[in-house]
């Protein structure tokens, strides 16, 4: 488990003060694959290298298994590094040393007798899948690989946690689905707590279990990632969510409902669970003698959950249209007027 | 000519003589020194202001002052240190003077281009700050540590042949004495010949060195 308690990070640089991290609360349980998502300059790096103190928080407390991390000597600290394993956007490997050394690091700087490192690294590079590639040197290899490595790396001393600094920013969308699922993997099998950081919703929504939106220092929204994406609060949390889930209107379409001259009743209507499966649409036109037009709409799935997103055009008289709206809120649905989608 | 053969070899074998002990002896002090030059700097491993400082000016200060002047400055301390302010012997010293902070200089430029991200990577395992310097930024800095050495290699020929001229022997001291204040113009050709062939064959031998260390 770590635990952020009101921590803050202030640079200096010169005269100016830079506040990178503003009183961060977070808890992140063990066990749980926990995202951090920011733009650039929201205090991501900061944040996550306060786990192994790679920086240390000018305020507030870290607590890794409930030990207050800012009290530890540089022994316990390096120690507790070893708990803590960690992967870098641009992998960070030896060029100078083959992958069977890269790999092999973290044991021989513990001092592990070398037929123990030579079994443990073969193992770490098979579940990476790079068996075969042990006596190249990473730059013989691609992104990808170099990734795995970086993984194969940090699993090295079996640590609890892993944090995975914008693991997948410097790769190609196909590399960056199997680094995913290989992070998945880590985190069912060997039950590691993984802390990550991105810029990318999409990554977020591939794995993690909770989701924090960072800016300017401080978190403005978390919670699990079903519900932040499926409600999300904070215009930065929508502009992430609208960036994977896809559900901007057509151009010729906005025009319509901003068009001012026309009365249009248009709604978006969110399904979520087992409402998904549901034929409602059909039902409410029926019931209320509605016409229906679904201007846009897709379904996907989100930690393992259905969440369906409509917007739909009802045409008829008024009131039925407020009958048929109160008759299909319930707790899986949820219904909203689109008065001017241009957010 | 003025000289046979074996006073060309002989003074060949000097100048080998004083470039290689001077250099073995400028390692020895310009290693540390280059290291502790990179590791003191704000935001490094074992980052302190005062030593930084400290060091610094201290290079700088044998930096500026030209090798010749250099060699007369310290004759007193040539002479308690050897014994003698003449000869071959006595050369190392100021060309040690020399090159010590010279390759101190090029050691901190060689380790500095190690990537930040490597350094952050081995902390982030656990590495004590001597893991770090031994295992981390030396092997990934070798090929280039092995270039920027090749540099000093080479400024020290060039130096020990200005040693010539307060008498230390070599190359650099049969070219003034021959080849310059007796006008022997083939003494002159031969000596500088035999320096470029030195040059060059430390060169290459830098280069390719330098290389097959890149993976090790």
């Amino acid at each position: 488990m770590i635990q952020f308690e009101g921590v803050t990070k202030t640079y200096h640089s010169g005269k100016q003060e830079i506040h990178a991290l503003n009183g961060i609360d977070l808890t992140v349980e063990t066990g749980e694959i926990y995202g951090v998502i920011g733009f650039s300059g929201a205090g991501k790096s900061s944040l996550i290298r306060t786990v192994n103190l790679l920086e240390r928080p000018t305020n507030g407390r870290v607590l890794i298994h409930d030990k207050d991390i800012s009290t530890l000597t540089s022994k316990e600290i390096r120690d507790t590094r070893k708990d803590i394993g960690m992967i870098f956007q641009h992998f960070n490997l030896l060029n100078s040393k083959t992958v069977f050394h890269n790999v092999a690091m973290p044991l021989i700087l513990a001092k592990t007798p070398k037929n123990k490192i030579k079994e443990q690294v073969k193992n770490l590079l098979e579940f990476v899948g790079l068996a075969d590639q042990a006596e190249k040197y990473p730059d013989q290899l691609s992104g990808g690989q170099k990734q795995r490595i970086g993984i194969a790396r940090a699993l090295a001393t079996n640590p609890s946690v892993l944090l995975c600094d914008e693991a997948t920013s410097a790769l190609d969308p196909q590399t960056t689905q199997s680094i995913l699922d290989l992070l998945r993997r880590i985190n069912r099998e060997y039950n590691i707590t993984i802390l990550l950081i991105t810029h990318e919703m999409g990554v977020i929504r591939e794995i993690c279990d909770k989701v924090a939106v960072l800016e300017a220092g401080k978190v403005i929204e978390q919670g699990s990632v079903y519900e932040v994406f499926t409600n999300p609060k904070q215009p930065t949390t929508q502009r992430f969510v609208r960036s994977v889930m896809n559900d901007e209107l057509p151009e010729s379409l906005l025009t319509k409902i901003q068009d001012p001259t026309q009365n249009h009743s248009i709604y978006r209507v969110q399904f979520t669970g087992t409402s998904v499966g549901q034929p409602l649409m059909s039902r409410v036109s029926r019931e209320f003698n509605l016409d229906l037009n679904v201007l846009f709409g897709n379904i996907t799935e989100l930690q393992g959950e259905p969440y369906g997103n409509l917007i739909v055009e009802f045409s008829g008289s008024l009131s039925e249209i407020q009958r048929a709206l109160t008759a299909i809120r319930s707790d899986s649905v949820k219904v909203e007027e689109v008065k001017n989608y241009a957010s | 000519m003025l000289v046979d053969n074996e006073q060309i070899l002989e003074a060949l074998w000097e100048t080998v003589y004083m470039t290689g002990a001077s250099f073995l002896f400028s390692i020895i002090i310009g290693f540390p020194l280059g290291i502790l030059l990179v590791v003191t700097r704000k935001g490094h491993l074992l980052a302190n202001e005062p030593i930084s400082k400290v060091l610094n000016v201290i290079i700088n200060i044998f930096r500026s002052v030209p090798f010749i002047i250099l060699m007369v400055a310290i004759i007193p301390l040539t002479r308690l240190i050897v014994g003698t302010s003449i000869g071959t012997a006595a050369a190392i010293v100021p060309l040690v003077f020399y090159a010590g902070p010279y390759i101190a200089r090029l050691i901190e430029n060689s380790l500095l281009e190690v990537d930040k991200g490597v350094i952050e990577a081995a902390q982030a395992m656990g590495a004590t700050p001597g893991q770090i310097i031994f295992r981390f930024l030396i092997p990934e800095a070798l090929s280039s540590l092995v270039l920027a050495l090749t540099i000093a290699i080479v400024g020290l020929i060039g130096a020990s042949a200005m040693a010539g001229a307060i008498g230390g022997g070599g190359l650099g001291d049969l070219a003034i004495t021959y080849g310059y204040q007796r006008f022997d113009t083939v003494v002159m050709l031969i000596t500088v010949a035999i320096l470029v062939v030195l040059v060059q064959g430390v060169q290459s031998a830098g280069n390719l060195l330098s290389k097959k260390v890149r993976r090790s």
